[in-house]
């Protein structure tokens, strides 16, 4: 997918600007963490079985190796054909191949956001090919030429309103209503039902892949995903190295965590696990399969300082409880993950110059470290990345050398208590009638969004001595 | 290229992995020992399996023998398409059913275009969740699951599981004597999706309805206990 993440500034100058939208974001930001939240109260073992999850995950992490050998294995004996991708290039070259060996046209695609990272959509239309996207999410942004605002939910941006115009546009079904978000359903229900009859491919991703039986396990509520995997005689299955799992049992453990901090379900109506092509006696599914693990830097990520970002189990909690996301939204992080985990992951699978701007775009409250179900230390990693930003002469050279005298200012207590007892006295002098100030010297970015309070007169330090000597 | 990819690929992951040996890795893997599953919001695993079928807006029968089952079908056909017909999958539990009895006409196969239910029998029910299990073949073709209008399915109380730690045993324990099934489907509710505002809608490509019968020796209460916990249970929304 096509990156804008250095602009994000930009983008989420232009989202706060509308209203509309703005809404719409507020009113999911208020709704996702409540249902999250109902669902975690009723199950009770939020924290031990997060801590059991990201024991598996650390350990399937820590041999990774063995288990993906394992994993490559039973895939094989289970008939299916596994291919390796070292890039998001290689990735979509792979899938084109496969499709053209068909003399495919017609695709119909199941939600992956693997194939959203490689931009493989835009990959197999330059050859001509038809791709529809069937999730409905999915295939309301594709209609509108539009990339997912959400990991999860990716059209939760557009209101019905919104969706209700663009079928209309879209779709050549003559007059009728479409009052309802019952009546968008349907309509989509009906157009896309024949594609699925018709596509000669279908491409699905993976919620993981289970080393000991060779299975992926699927998690969808529209039952989408398991369409494309029936129908069609050809199914490509596109996921990640690091999606695997020991056991079946571990995957649907982790499936406990993943619904509930998704969508606060206990599960989702469909989850499913399929082993490859059909056998000799069955008389339905694809007569082909193509399993294609992308690794995309994850293996440069595993022997990083930033490995627990693997962990990450796609559920879209952080986004949900992250008060940037909610101002600003999904697109204006510039890619396919947003949110606190896409600000982790964006750097480190495209680069740290090109979304500079991200790892800075946290309030460190710490929100997204509380709820995420593979208790991965986001704030930390975020923290890590900004410093690396410093050290690698990434960030703004205004912005270092003041850190530097600032570094250099706090490993000098007395001075820097001379100083700051020095300014707060300066501030409480000329803020003490107004009581705050709406324009400061150096802190415009404050300022212009809101006024800053002025001070009380002396330091925590001046307060702290007078107390201490006081009760001498 | 692939092979060259998958070299490097695996090369660079066992750099940083732990050198441990496969009966190490298995022995740390069995020290996880297994994780918490939900618990079961009923006094037996009937009330808990029919209370979460009706928490993920399904509808239920329970009955006793094959017969009552046939007649809770034709039923429950009858109420909702003013027809005796149906598609079932070949499943010698389906074909061995007195369907004569109640004036049902099953037809045996895939479902094709125009049908609109579907009869499934499954593997499986898990109380934890209240899910279905079916594996697909000729017994339960997948578009059985998938295309209909409305699904019903039956089930026997003797395939309850507690949670999904239990139904993979299960389903270990079938791959044992059976191949390993193509595709394996937990099925916990009609198709649904909350992709337009959050809104939850039922029907977005598979079925609007899904009804589940449970055959066997239930418990008097079970059915008025899972009623009753289902009764109040606020609307939860779905984003997927």
């Amino acid at each position: 997918m096509q990156q804008y993440s250095d602009t994000f500034l930009d983008n989420a100058s232009a989202a706060l600007a509308d209203k509309d939208k703005a809404e719409v974001r507020d009113a999911m930001a208020l709704f996702t963490p409540l249902v999250r939240n109902a669902a975690m109260d009723q199950f009770q073992h939020f924290e031990e079985l997060r801590q059991h999850v990201k024991q598996v995950r650390q350990h399937s992490l820590d041999n990774l190796g063995h288990y993906l050998e394992s994993y490559e294995q039973q895939a094989v004996r289970n008939g299916n054909q596994v291919h390796f991708a070292t890039t998001g290039d290689e990735l979509n070259s792979i899938v084109l191949d496969i499709c053209q060996q068909h003399s495919a046209r017609r695709i119909a695609k199941g939600k992956s956001m693997i194939t959203e990272e490689t931009g493989l959509n835009a990959f197999l239309e330059r050859a001509n090919l038809d791709v529809m996207e069937t999730d409905l999410g999915e295939y309301i942004i594709q209609e509108a030429g539009e990339t997912p605002s959400h990991i999860v939910g990716p059209a939760l941006h557009k209101s019905a309103a919104e969706i209700r115009q663009l079928f209309l546009d879209r779709h050549d079904l003559g007059e009728r209503e479409l009052e309802t978000t019952e009546d968008l359903v349907s309509e989509a229900r009906q157009v896309l039902r024949e594609h699925f009859l018709n596509a000669q491919v279908g491409i699905i991703g993976a919620n993981a892949l289970i080393a000991e039986n060779g299975y992926s396990m699927l998690v969808t509520n529209e039952g989408n995903g398991d369409l494309c995997a029936n129908l069609p005689p050809v199914l490509i299955i596109c996921t990640s190295v690091d999606r695997i799992l020991p056991r079946a049992e571990d995957a649907t453990a982790m499936l406990r965590l993943l619904v509930r901090s998704a969508t606060g379900q206990a599960q989702t109506c469909y989850t499913s696990f399929y082993s490859g092509p059909r056998r000799e006696q069955d008389i339905d599914g694809p007569m082909e399969t193509h399993i294609v693990l992308l690794d995309n830097r994850r293996s440069d990520i595993l022997a990083s300082d930033y490995r627990e970002m693997l962990q990450c189990i796609r559920c879209g909690a952080c986004l949900n409880h992250c008060p940037i996301f909610a101002s600003v939204g999904g697109h204006a992080y510039g890619w396919v993950y947003p949110g606190p985990m896409g600000s982790v992951l964006t750097p480190l699978l495209t680069s740290l110059e090109q979304s500079q701007a991200l790892p800075n775009a946290c309030t460190s409250c710490g929100r997204c470290a509380e709820v995420c179900p593979a208790d991965i230390p986001l704030p930390d990693l975020l923290r890590d990345l900004r410093h690396a930003e410093v050290e690698e002469k990434i960030a703004a050279p205004r912005w270092r050398q003041g850190l530097k005298i600032h570094a250099w200012l706090a490993r000098q207590p007395r001075l820097y208590q001379l100083l700051t007892g020095m300014g707060i006295a300066l501030l409480y002098l000329l803020g003490r009638k107004r009581g705050s100030f709406s324009k400061l010297p150096l802190a415009s970015g404050w300022t212009s969004q809101r006024d800053f309070p002025s001070p009380q007169g002396r330091t925590f330090m001046q307060q702290y001595k007078a107390e201490h000597k006081h009760r001498e | 290229m692939s092979d060259s990819a998958r070299a490097s690929i695996f090369a660079r992951i066992r750099y940083s992995g732990s050198g441990a040996s496969a009966a190490e890795i298995a022995a740390a893997r069995e020290a996880l020992g297994r994780a918490p599953a939900a618990n079961l919001p009923g006094s037996d695993l009937c009330s808990s399996f029919l209370a979460n079928v009706l928490l993920n807006r399904g509808t239920v029968d329970v009955v006793g023998n094959r017969s009552e089952a046939v007649t809770a079908v034709g039923k429950y056909i009858y109420q909702h398409y003013r027809t005796h017909r149906l598609v079932a999958g070949n499943d010698p539990r389906l074909a061995a059913m007195p369907w004569r009895d109640a004036g049902v006409l099953p037809r045996f196969g895939e479902l094709e275009a125009g049908e609109p239910v579907a009869l499934s029998y499954a593997r499986l029910g898990v109380a934890e969740t209240g899910a279905v299990v079916t594996f697909t073949g000729k017994a339960n073709p997948a578009a059985n699951n998938l295309l209909p209008e409305n699904h019903i399915v039956v089930i026997d109380v003797a395939d309850l599981v507690p949670d999904m730690e239990m139904a993979w045993s299960r389903i270990a324990h079938a791959m044992t004597t059976e191949q390993r099934p193509r595709g394996i489907n937990f099925i916990a509710g009609p198709s649904s999706t909350g992709d337009i505002e959050g809104k939850l809608v039922y029907g977005a490509h598979g079925p609007r309805h899904w009804h589940v019968i449970l055959l066997g020796e239930v418990p008097q209460a079970a059915l008025g206990e899972a009623q009753a916990i289902a009764a109040p249970a606020a609307t939860t929304g779905e984003l997927d």
